[in-house]
């Protein structure tokens, strides 16, 4: 049974691209990564599963019904957690919480329980008024708030920002324990890493239509590499033309690319040069669409 | 239920500021009748001595003005004024404070429809209005209770006091649809403020110029003091008039907020 199911989901606002005829399908039980630079729809999408903005055309389905009509019943089984969070000034975090699981048909006392384990987890205080907490801590309670009443899908956007690595290792591991234990979970991010730790299967969107959906392990597999290298005389660049490199760049002394495939191949080409400084990075995302996920690309 | 009580508790101060501003002002204001009560020739002497124009603009009415029901119809008049600004505060932040202070989000991503949150804000906000109006009414009794010289009719006298919470309906109704058509709300009171006085200014131009009109385009001139003191009633065409546009802007309302699109806070 697919979770979640769109079928040439189309938002416009106005003239404006929102996202174009997305289609897209997430299975029972498995962490569904989102992936695209800002502005890409990823947050359209998700808004509109939700119910927070309306549809231009396409149909889409949440647990095999329909979000126009049942969005309430939906929404009983969702988790959300937007990239910014913002709560009512004059509450504290316990106040926000238990308001927040006071919106579910579920067992209060459970949900209670469950909000101070992980405030416990979490190391916050929860007496503690929202609005004079960090940035990170608001996040927090902003991660319990999607959790506590343990819902069936979680929906994540851009959700680590402002999370210190400890805590988003928390975070993560807590994200795969309910996964563990039933929970399907929709994962937008901009960045690979992060989708690459957490995700089985990897939507990529690009200017509102998504453009490929692959499992990590393939992705994995195509890992790309940006290379960096000063070398003590001026290089050749036909040296460097082998497969798999591409955006390749020489001025003076040093040369710039990015390789896609087996890392022997490189690491045999560079034993070969007098290198006087060697920078190997993960290319950030716009890199990678530019080069393997163009549109006109084959 | 849950949104209802939250909005009770977010309104608390300003619901209990504002109820006792206005039974304040209307203790102060009953103060002062026996004063011009004490010598009713000379003071309405002296008051005849003012431009006729300038009376309109201010309202005053030589005939009803010293029986303590013209006395309190005339300070309703500035009553109803605050408390248009009040119940226009009221209508257009209970809603539009989702949007403004950027939870919208969380609120509209809970199993709610938006028909029930908007009921459930709505149903608050006239709760509170119930609540200022049933302390403003019992104060202003007791205190022209306490002032009148003579016996007054229990039934008028209410009946004026009722102005206050009718003209506030309308400015709820306003508030609200002013909160769903507006794409952002700043700040409620540069919304509310020039509003309400637009409307206060628009009654009292038609006062000067003595233009019968404005009554059916102002709610400040839907009741008037001396129509409810001479027939003791309140006036049926106003009457319909009102609860005809209360019930289209609060219609309005849902519809406009059910198909609104919440972007991202950003």
């Amino acid at each position: 049974m697919y979770v979640i199911e769109t079928t040439k989901l189309t938002k416009s606002y106005g003239t404006a691209r929102g996202i174009v005829d997305v289609d897209m399908t997430v299975l029972e039980g498995e962490i569904y990564g989102f992936i695209g630079p800002n502005g890409a729809g990823k947050s359209t999408t998700i808004r509109t599963l939700l119910g927070l903005i309306h549809p231009t055309s396409g149909s889409a389905t949440v647990f095999g019904k329909d979000i126009t009509r049942f969005g309430p019943e939906i929404r009983q089984e969702v988790g959300y957690l937007p990239s910014e969070v913002f709560y009512y000034d004059d509450m504290r975090a316990i106040d926000l919480l238990k308001y927040s699981v006071s919106f579910y048909a579920k067992d209060g006392k459970a949900a209670e329980k469950r909000i101070r384990d992980l405030a416990e987890v979490f190391d916050l205080d929860l007496k503690k008024k929202i609005d004079d907490m960090s940035y990170g801590n608001k996040k927090k309670v902003g991660i319990i708030q999607g959790l506590a009443h343990q819902p069936r899908l979680i929906i994540l956007d851009e959700p680590t920002g402002g999370l210190d690595p400890l805590i988003q290792q928390q975070f993560f591991h807590l994200l795969k324990e309910e996964n563990v234990k039933g929970a399907t979970i929709l994962f937008s991010s901009h960045i690979l890493g992060e989708v690459q730790r957490l995700c089985d299967r990897v939507a990529i969107i690009k200017d509102g239509s998504i453009i490929k959906v692959e499992q990590i392990k393939t992705l994995l597999e195509n890992q790309t590499k940006r290379f960096k290298l000063e070398l003590a005389g001026p290089p050749d660049p036909a040296r460097f033309t082998i497969d798999g490199v591409s955006d390749l760049a020489v001025t003076n002394h040093s040369v710039s690319f990015l390789y896609r495939g087996h890392i022997n191949a490189v690491t045999h080409l560079l034993s070969g040069l007098d290198l006087v400084d060697l920078l190997v990075e993960e290319p950030d995302l716009e890199e990678i669409f530019l080069h393997y996920y163009r549109k006109d690309a084959p | 239920m849950n949104i209802f009580l939250r909005e009770l508790r977010a309104n608390r101060r300003s619901t209990i500021t504002w109820t006792v501003s206005l039974s304040t002002i209307v203790v102060v204001f009953m103060g002062l009748y026996p004063a011009f009560s004490a010598d009713v020739d000379t003071t309405r002497e002296l008051l005849a001595q003012f431009p006729e124009a300038l009376r309109t603009a201010l309202n005053l009415s030589l005939d009803n003005f010293f029986t303590i029901q013209g006395f309190f119809g005339y300070l309703l008049g500035f009553a109803v004024l605050a408390g248009g600004i009040q119940a226009m505060n009221l209508g257009t932040g209970i809603i539009a404070k989702e949007v403004s202070g950027k939870t919208a989000d969380f609120l509209l991503s809970k199993p709610v429809t938006r028909s029930t949150v908007v009921t459930a804000k709505l149903a608050a906000a006239l709760t509170i209005l119930v609540i200022t109006n049933v302390a403003f009414a019992l104060v202003s009794y007791l205190a022209a209770r306490a002032m009148a010289s003579e016996p007054f009719s229990a039934r008028t006298f209410l009946l004026l006091a009722s102005t206050l919470f009718l003209v506030q309906l309308f400015f709820l109704a306003l508030g609200s649809l002013f909160a769903v058509l507006l794409p952002k709300v700043k700040s409620v009171v540069s919304v509310s403020l020039p509003t309400v006085f637009a409307f206060y200014i628009v009654a009292a131009v038609g006062d000067v110029v003595a233009n019968e009109d404005v009554r059916y385009i102002t709610p400040f001139k839907f009741f008037e003091s001396d129509y409810i003191i001479a027939n003791n009633s309140l006036e049926g065409s106003s009457l319909a008039l009102l609860a005809g546009f209360v019930v289209v802007a609060i219609a309005a309302s849902y519809v406009i907020y059910n198909r609104k699109d919440v972007r991202a806070a950003a």
